[in-house]
């Protein structure tokens, strides 16, 4: 049952996700390429020192799009299922709730780790090309945040689009959004080092939260 | 689960609320302070608060006694001795001492220790300059070093391969000097927009500290006594055009030294402790006394130093103007959740009562 729910995520997602790895890939060349560009242009050295001194990152372009793979990914899953209703057949089939919803929720979460680990090992290997090992970390540990938001980005969103009612999801959207900005506070690098534990715990609470929605949309709630 | 989900929005929901209320009270509520420049005139003997929101600015002293703008100029001469020097009214002798502009520009610095900064991450990787070229202008270098447990490593920037030359003539020179790998600290300035380097100073895995720099390419090493009872804090190397200190530092205690770059002798600035990864510091100097201002959590503290001995000449403390919204929304909100914190730069949760700010 849990392969033909995975397999049914996968119908729905395949094209977006398809996209959303293109996207991670182009922007990652892109980025690689306009250090190279850099790098022809005034030397290593210059691009090394502006990473030591000026705290540069190169990525910068990259910082919203786990977010918005994040909560295109739930839009994608969730609101098919809530138009037209089409939720309640999931719900009829003969397993429970939790492995039921759990099961989509699951599928997402390991779609996006794909997508995100993917994105990080190829930044990775060309950032190793370029610069020394700190400076790499430095750089990978400021884009964690990013990729963090966009598995809170994607709980979040499975949650608001669940709900069943337009009042309590307006009221989810205000949260939500509170949320988020806390993943955004700042530009330092490595300013989230401390808080990354705490987004990621943030991230696995709000799994539970899409149940309080199924619960509500069992009760009736419109 | 469902009953977990609900106490955990809930718990979200209030933890929200004590962030963003009191950011939004703060929003609205916020207003202009203003602070007078302290600035103690040694020909007056006394502090000088210049108000800067009224125009034309206005000077004060502690006794009450209130000058103009030229009067002022003319009690801080050191300070505004580019407009003296317009008016041609610089006098050739400051307390007995003969001075030029050019003794004037050189004994004369600013300097700023900022929290946020000390409190920063950084990249561990220090460019150091050959702080003997060929060239008047200093240059950057075309590698960088790390201090790993078993020496110095320099890393070439254009082919990023450690070069295993260099890094062995450095870790033997520190290694001859007993220096314990790694370091616990390196500091320095390492830009080329200076008149001069110092290289880094570097604190050993034991505690001890010492003095790198490259001269002619080759390694110097230095290692400088402390008194036993310090133990170093924070630590900021000056580089001032003057070339008498070559760093300040706090120890463990919070007190505040001067480390000479003549003979490397430390002397304790007879100012109270203080925290530096908390509170900012600003010193205003010249060839005869130091202006320090201390903003702390409630209040401006300034202390007049000697710049020869460094004992205190006079202090002066300022408490923070607590305005009537900022009393009221500590009753109104007295859960504050905060994110961010201007002393420093990673963002944690910090969860307080307003009544302790």
């Amino acid at each position: 049952m849990l392969k033909s729910l995975f397999y049914k995520e996968w119908l729905k997602t395949r094209r977006l996700l398809a996209g959303c790895l293109t996207v991670l890939v182009v922007l990652n060349l892109y980025c690689m390429l306009n250090v190279n560009h850099i790098v022809e242009l005034k030397g290593a050295a210059h691009i090394w020192l502006v990473a030591i001194t000026n705290d540069a990152v190169f990525v910068q372009m990259m910082q919203y799009v786990p977010l918005i793979i994040g909560i295109l990914l739930a839009v994608a899953q969730y609101v098919p299922e809530m138009h037209q209703k089409r939720i309640k057949l999931t719900l009829h089939l003969p397993v429970s709730t939790t492995r039921s919803v759990g099961s989509m929720l699951l599928y997402g979460w390991v779609m996006l780790l794909v997508l995100y680990v993917l994105s990080v090992l190829l930044m990775s290997v060309w950032l190793h090309a370029v610069f020394a090992s700190e400076i790499v970390m430095h750089i990978l540990l400021t884009t964690l945040t990013w990729y963090v938001a966009g598995l809170l980005a994607y709980q979040l969103t499975a949650w608001i689009c669940l709900e069943p009612t337009w009042k309590r999801r307006a009221w989810s959207i205000v949260v939500a959004a509170a949320l988020l900005r806390m993943c955004f506070m700042t530009d330092k690098p490595e300013a989230y080092n401390g808080m990354l534990v705490v987004l990621l715990l943030l991230a696995l609470i709000c799994t539970t939260w899409p149940f309080i929605s199924i619960q509500r949309f069992r009760e009736g709630r419109q | 689960m469902l009953r977990f989900a609900k106490i955990s929005l809930l718990t979200v929901v209030c933890l929200l609320v004590v962030w963003i209320l009191p950011w939004l009270y703060d929003l609205a509520t916020s207003k202009r302070m203003n602070s007078p420049f302290v600035m103690y005139s040694a020909v007056a003997g006394d502090f000088l608060l210049t108000d800067n929101s009224v125009k034309p600015s206005v000077t004060t002293d502690l006794q009450g006694r209130v000058y103009d703008g030229r009067e002022r100029d003319s009690l801080c001469p050191m300070f505004f001795y580019r407009q003296l020097l317009a008016q041609e009214r610089l006098p050739d002798t400051l307390f007995g001492q003969p001075v030029t502009p050019r003794l004037l520009q050189q004994t004369n610095f600013t300097f700023r220790i900022s929290p946020a900064e000390l409190n920063a991450t950084h990249v561990a990787l220090y460019p150091l300059l050959e702080s003997m070229p060929d060239r008047v202008d200093l240059a950057m270098p075309d590698d960088v070093f790390r201090i790993t447990n078993r020496g110095l490593e320099f890393i070439d920037m254009e082919t990023n391969r450690v070069n295993e030359e260099k890094s062995e003539r450095f870790t033997d020179m520190l290694q001859r000097k007993d220096f314990c790998f790694p370091a616990t600290q390196v500091v320095g300035n390492p830009t080329a927009r200076k008149e001069y380097d110092e290289g880094y100073l570097l604190v050993d895995e034991a505690g001890h500290l010492f003095h790198l720099k490259q001269t002619c390419g080759r390694p110097y090493v230095r290692r400088i006594e402390l008194p036993d009872s310090v133990k170093i804090d924070a630590m900021f190397l000056t580089e001032f055009p003057s070339h008498k200190t070559l760093a300040f530092f706090t120890d463990m205690r919070g007190d505040f030294y001067v480390l000479e770059a003549a003979e490397y002798q430390v002397h304790r600035v007879q100012i109270p402790q203080y925290d530096a990864h908390s509170c900012p510091m600003m010193i205003i100097g010249n060839m005869f006394d130091w202006t320090i201002r201390i903003d702390e959590r409630s209040c401006t503290r300034f202390y007049a130093v000697n710049a020869s001995d460094y004992t205190c000449i006079k202090s002066l403390t300022i408490d923070d103007e607590v305005l009537p919204a900022d009393r009221m929304g500590r009753w109104l909100l007295p859960l504050r959740l905060r994110l961010l914190s201007p002393t420093h730069p990673q963002v944690s949760p910090r969860l307080g009562l307003s009544f302790n700010e």
